[in-house]
């Protein structure tokens, strides 16, 4: 019974690994692992392999077969997994192992994309290294065992046992700039810790950790006898002001914790069932961050004495060499100098101007590349490339090239200096075609020079600039300036009271003029009246012929005598057929205009 | 007699009119007085300042960046020219053609210029572009006069614009005046759009220069250029400008193989 009890946690355990390893080697494309656990037993005990697939196809899963191992299917189970609200099925085969003999076992993988594991049987617990090894491919051939135990000496383990981080570095002391590679390892339990939910952070100063987005390596290891998913992060450390720093690392995982009080999870072990257990347990996934003991850095700032003109801010040790494209070229071909920085240290500030421009060579600015020789850009070789072009031919000598940086070994600053590098122009082609190249036109041109048409010009007013007047803003500004009075001059007149006098009335008075200055009276006498009672018909909303004299007397008023004057002198016009003679008609064209424009009811 | 108590002539409507145009004009000639004034300090009629040929003739075996201004930091027409026919003596081919580009520039409509530098071109075997009648009319006079030539034609538009809504009496005059002064304005614009361009011509100063796909200076060769080749500079990287060919050609070239015709120090 209790044998079976740990076959289940064992289960349990491996099943949880097996999801931790799943999602983490979903992005490698492998879809089928499988997990041992435990993977160390004695003579007469078994252990349980679990063959996961996540794309549920187990028929193709053979079962291993392996000289001095038996193995028997005893199951298979199905599992949902939702993670970030994506459900993801998984199917397993469960097989119990069986060691024939004791020694060291390979169990092949069950497919080609997934890795084999390690079954290590001894003869008895106190027994040390086992005789022998057998292999799944070949029996009797040894291989290293895998996990391999770990030191978990100085290692702190937080969340109950189930996980730890550690910051490992070679230094305590270290010079402000300077790259110092680190190991952040991560530990986790399979099956307690569940996920890591963010990458490690160092908090305690300011300082710049390189390269943490990339994967993490993966070891196995058996810490204080536990099975350990060790993450491990290389990286370079640099900091960035002098003082004494403690450092820690966070990191963010899930852990399944146990909610229950202790007296309600003595009673789910006295349920008996695994599955009683686990549903009465109260076993909980819980996000925590853990955080690794600190550690003491001392920053040191560099020196000031002796510090270099040229220094860039290089920490480390390097070595420089140089070198060139070509030692023998036609004049006017460039030719690439190459200064080659190596070693260790913070690259990012290894920079040089590499050759300045001088009389023998015209220079362009140099550019530079990186190949690093490890994962985390601390060791590799600089190298900066710079064009040149000799300005003159024959044996050219390009001077020696200096890179100065400062050394934590020696703590010093140290000037790494190259070689003066010796190339051959070709001189026979540099008087046969740039030169020449370049005598050719202007000598031609000094040789018929002498005959320009037009002769020189005397002295002309001058101007500040070449730019056409009329491109430059200043001028523009006057155009604009009067356009805008022009538009605002329009936009006036736009806005003044037009005529109210409508059209039909300003045609009738203007042949009202033009019968006072021919002097028909009659004419005029009759088409006044005729106007000014169809105006005053519209403006009274009366008929025509209702418009009498009392009528005008009570609505004009002192000018009711004037009109019915004119529309007396209209009658008579009209029935006697003229008009009195030299009668003076203006001011009755202002009566009649006066009444037709500004009358008012 | 009624005629006695007639209303009084009445024809303030059209006086206002007049007095309201009249008030305009006076004002818009006063600002573009205004503005001419400011401006002409800016362009012309600085003391003449020139460098005798002769000096600059022996000058050029020194120079090593284009001689560009005078001693008093002006451009003079006459002087670009007499230093480009003192760098064509000389047989600098690329510096003579840079200050007739720069003295056609400030003076279109001299022929000397155009003629020396036709000259100079067919010396060197250098393409001569043939002028067609754009560019001849282009060159029919100084930038300066064509401006103010462009200012006249706004007043007048302006005035007649105006005057149509004074005066509807002689709309055909106004409309005919306007018409007048939209043709100076057209040549004015047209001007500018000719010359633009040449403002961000280049000349090759260096013996030959190379043309590269790409501005480093390692990059593909696709063509040399002649000293005194003239381009378009279209746009520039570091040490590199993008160029186009008269022939429609670009890529990349030495900044310093190269002179502006308009410089970036000239103050536009």
């Amino acid at each position: 019974m209790k044998r079976l009890g740990r076959y289940w946690s064992h289960v349990v355990a491996s099943s949880a690994a097996c999801m931790v390893l799943a999602l983490s080697a979903r992005a490698d494309g492998s879809l089928t692992y499988q997990t041992l656990l435990p993977p160390k037993i004695v003579m007469g005990e078994s252990t349980y392999l679990k063959i996961t697939s996540l794309d549920s196809e187990l028929q193709n899963i053979k079962i291993p077969e392996v000289p001095g191992l038996t193995f028997e299917l005893i199951g298979h189970s199905r599992q949902m997994e939702i993670n970030g609200g994506v459900a993801s099925e998984s199917s397993s085969l469960i097989v119990r192992v069986t060691p024939q003999i004791a020694g060291i076992f390979k169990i092949p993988a069950p497919s080609p994309s997934s890795n084999p594991v390690i079954l290590e049987v001894l003869t008895d617990r106190n027994a040390g290294n086992p005789p022998l090894a057998l292999n799944g491919q070949g029996p009797r051939t040894p291989t290293p065992p895998e996990p391999k135990p770990g030191n978990a000496a100085g290692i702190h383990f937080v969340a109950d046992g189930a996980a730890f981080v550690q910051l490992k570095m070679p230094k305590r002391a270290v010079y402000v700039g300077e790259s110092v590679p680190v190991d952040i390892e991560v530990g986790v339990r399979p099956g307690v810790v569940t996920s890591l939910n963010g990458l490690p952070s160092v908090k305690g100063g300011d300082f710049t950790l390189n390269n943490l987005s990339k994967q993490p390596e993966r070891r196995e290891e058996i810490l204080d006898g536990k099975p350990f998913l060790k993450f491990i992060w290389h990286s370079v450390l640099a900091a960035v002001k002098p003082g004494d720093f403690t450092l820690t690392v966070d990191t963010p995982l899930t852990v399944k914790i146990n909610t229950r009080p202790s007296e309600d999870s003595a009673f789910a072990n006295l349920l008996g069932g695994p599955f009683l257990q686990n549903f009465y347990s109260g076993i909980k996934p819980t996000e925590i961050t853990i955080t690794s003991q600190p550690s003491e850095l001392h920053v040191l700032p560099l020196p000031t004495s002796g510090r270099p003109a040229d220094f860039s801010g290089a920490v480390g040790t390097f070595k420089v060499s140089s070198d060139v494209s070509a030692s023998h070229m036609p004049a006017g071909d460039p030719v690439t100098l190459r200064m080659h920085v190596s070693g260790a240290g913070n690259f990012d500030r290894v920079d040089s101007q590499m050759l300045e421009r001088n009389d023998q060579w015209k220079t362009y600015p140099p550019k530079s590349t990186f190949s690093s020789s490890d994962l985390i850009g601390y060791k590799g070789e600089k190298t900066f490339e710079q064009p040149l072009i000799a300005a003159q031919s024959g044996d050219q000598t390009i001077p020696a090239l200096s890179f100065s940086y400062f050394d934590p070994e020696t703590k010093r600053y140290e000037r790494a200096q190259t070689t003066p590098i010796k190339v051959t122009i070709d001189a026979a082609r540099a008087e046969g075609s740039l030169e020449a190249a370049a005598a050719t036109p202007g000598a031609r041109l000094a040789n018929r020079a002498a005959e320009l048409p037009r002769p020189d010009h005397a002295p002309t007013p001058a101007a500040e600039t070449l730019v056409p007047l009329y491109l430059q803003p200043r001028y523009l500004a006057i155009p604009a300036a009067l356009a805008l009075l022009f538009a605002a001059g329009m936009f006036a007149r736009g806005r003044a009271p037009r005529s109210a006098v409508p059209k039909a009335t300003q045609r009738a008075l203007n042949v009202l003029s033009d019968l006072v200055r021919s002097g028909d009276a009659a004419a005029f006498y009759i088409a006044a009246r005729e106007l000014l009672l169809e105006s005053f018909s519209r403006l009274w909303h009366l008929p025509v012929e209702e418009i009498t004299a009392v009528e005008l007397d009570a609505r004009l008023g002192p000018d009711a005598a004037d009109i019915s004057r004119l529309f007396a002198l209209a009658d008579e016009a009209k029935y006697s057929g003229r008009g009195a003679a030299n009668a003076d008609l203006a001011p009755w064209l202002q009566l009649v205009r006066r009444h037709l424009l500004g009358v008012s009811p | 007699m009624a005629a006695a108590r007639a209303p009084p002539p009445s024809g303030g409507i059209t006086l206002k009119c007049y007095y309201q145009s009249a008030w305009l004009l006076a004002a818009a000639v006063a600002a573009s007085a205004l503005a001419a004034a400011w401006s002409a300090g800016a362009y012309a009629q600085t003391p003449p300042a020139t460098q005798p040929p002769a000096t600059a003739a022996q000058q050029t075996s020194k120079v090593t960046q284009p001689l560009t201004t005078t001693t008093d930091g002006t451009y003079s027409a006459a002087g670009l020219y007499n230093l480009a026919n003192a760098y064509a003596r000389a047989g600098k081919p690329g510096m003579a053609v840079l200050n007739y580009e720069r003295a056609d520039l400030l003076a279109p409509n001299d022929g000397d210029v155009q003629a020396n530098l036709t000259y100079v071109r067919q010396a060197l075997h250098l393409p001569v572009q043939t002028q067609g009648p754009l560019d001849r009319i282009a060159h029919l006079a100084s930038p300066g006069t064509v401006a103010w030539l462009g200012v006249l034609g706004i007043l007048i538009t302006g005035a007649s614009l105006i005057a149509i809504k004074i005066l509807p009496r002689y709309r055909a005059l106004w409309i005919a005046a306007t018409c007048a002064g939209l043709a100076p304005i057209s040549f004015t614009v047209c001007n500018a759009i000719y010359w633009e361009p040449k403002t961000h011509d280049a000349v090759v100063i260096a013996a030959s220069t190379t043309i590269r796909a790409t501005p480093v200076p390692m990059g593909d060769s696709l063509q040399e250029l002649p000293e005194a080749q003239t381009v378009t500079v279209l746009q520039g990287h570091d040490d590199f400008v993008l160029i186009r060919t008269p022939s429609g050609r670009s890529g990349w070239v030495a900044r310093a193989d190269l002179a502006d015709v308009v410089p970036a120090t000239s103050v536009r």
